[in-house]
């Protein structure tokens, strides 16, 4: 089947075949400033010919998320250039009753009693250190928009009257999701992760939820060690492809 | 798209990112996640509400075009 590709808006573009949309892409930016783009065709020609007006109009480099086991899928970007990039785990984690308890002088505050201003600078104090290293564009859970900082949804280990330690989680429905876990840069290795990531599966399985899940960047060796020795197995993975 | 589009329940994680979706007219669908989901992060479990567009070329596929909150 023939179609023929219109652009629609600034940032979106439609295949017409026989009459009828047969296929949509769109391209939207991240808050780190990169351009994403997804493609829904019902066929390879009015895939491959929504790609090709969408990448003579936009400036490279071009970027997409596609599950790594939908293999025609990830052929077709490939197909037009697009290459791996990174790889982010999906992992499913077990909840259950038992806790990890936090290394001694380290107290876990419960979700939604952390003091707002002090959890508050613990998160800024994260964030300039994950922003020093590995950049805050390589963080699976905070690429699309900086969470609002809701007390409710942080549990929070505290050493010596410090906050040095948080887990946030979303609360969705029947499988909470897992945003983000993280310890100051001189505490780490000591078992505060292990005893944070213990209390909120601990937590969901008391409300009679059987698994939370987390996203993983497959070269964060700490978070994979973490969420496999609690049991955590890989459900899937999400693969960000380039075009440069 | 111009597919039709069903409101439905997902029954199935598949192999291949698909999902097998129940949708309310009792027709089962094979069913790929949109782009912009994916893009979005947007996850889909079993037993979750989805809207479904139907494919005009193959009815027993589809996209899950969104995820309902309950």
């Amino acid at each position: 089947m023939d179609s023929v590709v219109t652009q629609v808006s600034e940032r979106h573009w439609h295949a017409l075949g026989d009459d009828r949309v047969v296929g949509r892409g769109e391209a939207s930016r991240r808050p780190d400033g990169r351009l994403f783009l997804s493609i829904d065709a019902w066929q390879e020609t009015a895939f491959d010919r929504l790609a090709g007006a969408m990448l003579t109009q936009l400036p490279k480099p071009l970027y997409t998320v596609v599950d790594e086991a939908d293999l025609d899928l990830l052929t077709s970007w490939e197909r037009i250039g697009f290459a791996p990039r990174r790889r982010e785990w999906e992992y499913v984690v077990p909840t259950g009753p038992g806790a990890a308890p936090p290394p001694a002088g380290v107290t876990i505050i419960a979700a939604g009693e952390a003091d707002e201003g002090r959890l508050r600078a613990l998160d800024q104090d994260i964030r300039d250190e994950v922003e020093a290293t590995v950049g805050w564009h390589n963080m699976p859970a905070e690429v699309l928009v900086r969470p609002l900082l809701d007390p409710a949804a942080f549990t929070v280990a505290e050493r010596s009257g410090d906050y040095v330690g948080l887990v946030r989680v979303a609360p969705l429905p029947r499988q909470p999701r897992i945003g983000l876990i993280a310890v100051r840069k001189d505490l780490r290795r000591r078992g505060i992760a292990r005893a944070l990531l213990a209390e909120v599966l601990r937590s969901a399985h008391r409300r009679g939820i059987a698994t939370a899940s987390a996203d993983v960047h497959q070269s964060n060796a700490a978070a994979v060690a973490l969420f496999e020795g609690a049991g955590a197995r890989r459900a899937g993975s999400n693969l960000e492809l380039v075009l440069r | 798209m111009d597919g039709i589009q069903f409101e439905g329940t997902v029954v199935e994680c598949l192999r291949n990112a698909t999902f097998r979706v129940e949708l309310v007219n009792g027709h089962k669908v094979l069913a790929h996640i949109s782009g912009k989901m994916r893009k979005n992060y947007i996850k889909v479990l079993p037993e979750d509400r989805v809207l479904v567009e139907v494919s005009p070329y193959d009815l027993t596929r589809g996209r899950i075009l969104f995820r309902y909150r309950n």
